[in-house]
């Protein structure tokens, strides 16, 4: 991290420690969880998809959140915790848009002027976030520098950070970035997984075999998994971004290695003298070529295995769950599904928990794209 | 011994400084722009117009704590063919002819994952003895600091207008060479600013070490040269410079002009 960001970022983890166990701060994030977002989300029980595939498959809905993903319970942690800092102003940067999305949606809220930085690349194939946010009364900056994707996202707001880094607060969006920001968002994140543990315990009297949820920068998968850390026969799976091929994904904990990014150290898509490659996905959510350093400790430690799901089988996965069980999923998260059909051959009968991170109306033009090819 | 194949270091520049009265002129480009070739001639020029210290940069894919000019230059260096094997040809290939001290300065990964002390190996080898790591706190520096000591490299770190006094001690302390005084809380680009507002703060600096203290970012007029000198032992000039190699290097008497551009900047 720039030197010129150490005090910030020192200033937040002061204040988030002192203000995360604070019974006022948790009950008012509570009120916007339960009163204002739809938590807690279902336990969806998918007999159709188990029966196809000859596994106990549950969903986790944070589909079914207001604003359609995860996002919102980050964005509305940290908007408090930028209210309770007295930030006037927030920036995020968006891949997909739904983060964009939903870092608007609370600076509604709470009243704050909201500038989200987006890569060129991803407001064309994404129209319908880019106008949801405008809609929201953000404002949406095109990012037309490197590869005009989410990292390129993630630098220009770094770069507006540092210009403005007295009065406004950054909202990132996943578990990447220096400290204490994977930290922040998995915290928040991290009530997908608390209140599944206690819904599959409640439906089926024992805990999950398996885990399976989709990597992008992280945070839906660490949400899941963290608080299932200590449940040590509950195996977790990271699904991530296989893209086209080899060369092109953005799988950076299957074909990256150790680097610095963004102020992580966590695994990284990068070229041998160390520069950054441009990654792909058909998700726009996934497009990333970092990811939280948590998960590079989790799969260096093995509590969790990482692998990949390439466009053409998340594209299938996106239909099957559509047409099994009626519910359009993110492509994101369809990576997630997708993987199911692999992980059935080896744990027939298995008792499995998938994240399902959000919906897919956002991608439907994209999936129709790509049909038509 | 190692230490023999570096020229002239930044400690004993700044003591030659001091002797005839001067302060430092600091000179930051990109490697490779607008090529790996012409680099070369840049640098020449830019010791022939005076510079007393040249700042090599080394071009990152994610160059977060730049402005659009650096931004734009290190991204067409890096698509013209920069990289860290080329930086360090050039580097040797210019040993003799090059009297000033250079300093490297660089994101962390291109260093990370070359190996920092195979990086180190190679600056030495090659003449240079300055390095300053943008994005790497010193929080993070006890490997880089130890591998630095041992072959005697100057490792610049930073202080901003924004950093705590306990954390600017900590930072001249794990300096050597000269401590960077960004002037401001921002990226790099030039700006019309008045730099008689950081002379506060950099008193107090000044008062923590007995390093030489030089301010960057946004100088790019003689009068803030000279505003600058007087407050500190030496200012940096950047995005002015790119900015006039992007303007002018496709001309024919390009190099000539880059001279006089460098001794306009500079005070009489």
């Amino acid at each position: 991290m720039p030197e010129t960001l150490f005090s910030c970022l020192h200033e937040l983890d002061l204040f988030y420690a002192r203000i995360k166990n604070d019974k006022k701060f948790k009950k008012e994030l509570a009120f916007y969880y339960n009163e204002y977002a739809g938590r807690p989300t279902l336990l969806y029980f998918a007999k159709n998809l188990s029966k196809n595939l000859g596994m106990k498959i549950y969903l986790k809905r944070e589909d079914l959140l207001h604003t359609g993903a995860h996002k919102i319970n980050n964005s509305l942690g940290q908007a408090l915790l930028a209210h309770h800092m007295g930030k006037k102003r927030i920036i995020a940067e968006t891949g997909a848009g739904q983060h964009g999305v939903s870092a608007a949606t609370v600076s509604r809220l709470f009243g704050f002027e909201c500038d989200v930085y987006m890569g060129e690349e991803d407001i064309r194939r994404q129209r319908m976030n880019v106008f949801r946010m405008k809609i929201l009364g953000a404002r949406v900056i095109p990012v037309k520098t490197g590869s005009r994707t989410l990292k390129d996202a993630c630098n220009e707001a770094m770069r507006d950070w540092v210009t403005n880094v007295r009065g406004t607060y950054y909202l990132i969006g996943s578990t990447f970035g220096s400290h204490p920001y994977p930290m922040i968002v998995r915290d928040f994140q991290s009530v997908i997984g608390k209140e599944a543990r206690r819904q599959i315990l409640n439906k089926e009297k024992k805990l999950p075999d398996y885990l399976v949820a989709c990597v992008g920068g992280g945070s839906n998968a660490m949400g899941i998994f963290y608080p299932f850390y200590n449940d040590k026969k509950t195996k977790m799976i990271g699904v991530e971004a296989g893209g086209i091929n080899r060369n092109l994904n953005s799988a950076s904990l299957n074909f990256g290695e150790p680097g610095v990014l963004h102020g992580a150290k966590t695994y990284i898509l990068q070229d041998k003298f160390g520069q950054v490659k441009a990654t792909h996905s058909v998700a726009a959510g996934l497009d990333y070529p970092g990811v939280g350093p948590e998960h590079s400790f989790y799969k260096e430690s093995g509590r969790a295995k990482y692998v990949t799901v390439d466009d053409k089988e998340a594209i299938e996965g996106f239909k099957s769950l559509s047409e099994l069980e009626g519910i359009i999923p993110a492509l994101e998260s369809a990576h997630a599904i997708a993987y199911l059909r692999k992980l059935a051959k080896k744990a027939k009968g298995s008792l499995v928990v998938v994240c399902l991170s959000g919906r897919g109306d956002k991608d439907l033009e994209i999936v129709e794209g790509y049909l038509n090819k | 011994m190692l230490q023999n194949f570096i020229r002239m270091t930044i400690k004993e520049k700044f003591n030659e400084l001091k002797k005839q009265g001067k302060k430092a002129f600091i000179a930051y480009i990109p490697f490779g722009f607008p090529t790996v070739k012409a680099t070369k001639d840049i640098i020449l020029t830019l010791q022939k117009a005076g510079v007393d210290i040249i700042e090599l940069g080394i071009p990152f894919s994610d160059p977060i704590a730049d402005g659009p000019v650096i931004q734009e230059a290190t991204s067409i260096a890096l698509t013209r063919g920069a990289n860290t094997h080329n930086l360090f040809s050039l580097l040797f290939s210019l040993k003799k002819d090059i009297k000033i001290p250079i300093a490297l300065m660089t994101y962390y990964n291109p260093v990370f994952k070359f190996g920092v002390e195979k990086f180190f190996n190679n600056m030495v080898r090659s003449g240079v003895s300055g390095m300053l790591t943008v994005d790497l706190p010193i929080d993070e520096s006890r490997e880089y600091l130890k591998n630095a000591r041992k072959l005697g490299i100057e490792t610049i770190f930073f202080v901003t207008p924004v950093t705590p006094k306990e954390r600017a001690k900590a930072v001249v302390e794990a300096s050597s060479g000269f401590v960077y005084y960004i002037s401001v809380t921002g990226i790099t680009g030039t700006r019309d600013i008045s730099y008689v507002s950081i002379a506060k703060h950099l008193k107090e600096i000044k008062k923590m070490t007995n390093l030489p203290l030089c301010v960057g970012f946004g100088i790019h007029s003689k009068k803030q040269v000279e505003e600058v000198q007087k407050i500190s032992d030496g200012a940096i000039v950047g995005s002015a410079i790119v900015k006039f190699i992007k303007e002018n290097s496709f001309k024919k008497d390009f190099l000539k002009l880059l001279e006089s551009y460098i001794r306009s900047l500079k005070p009489n």
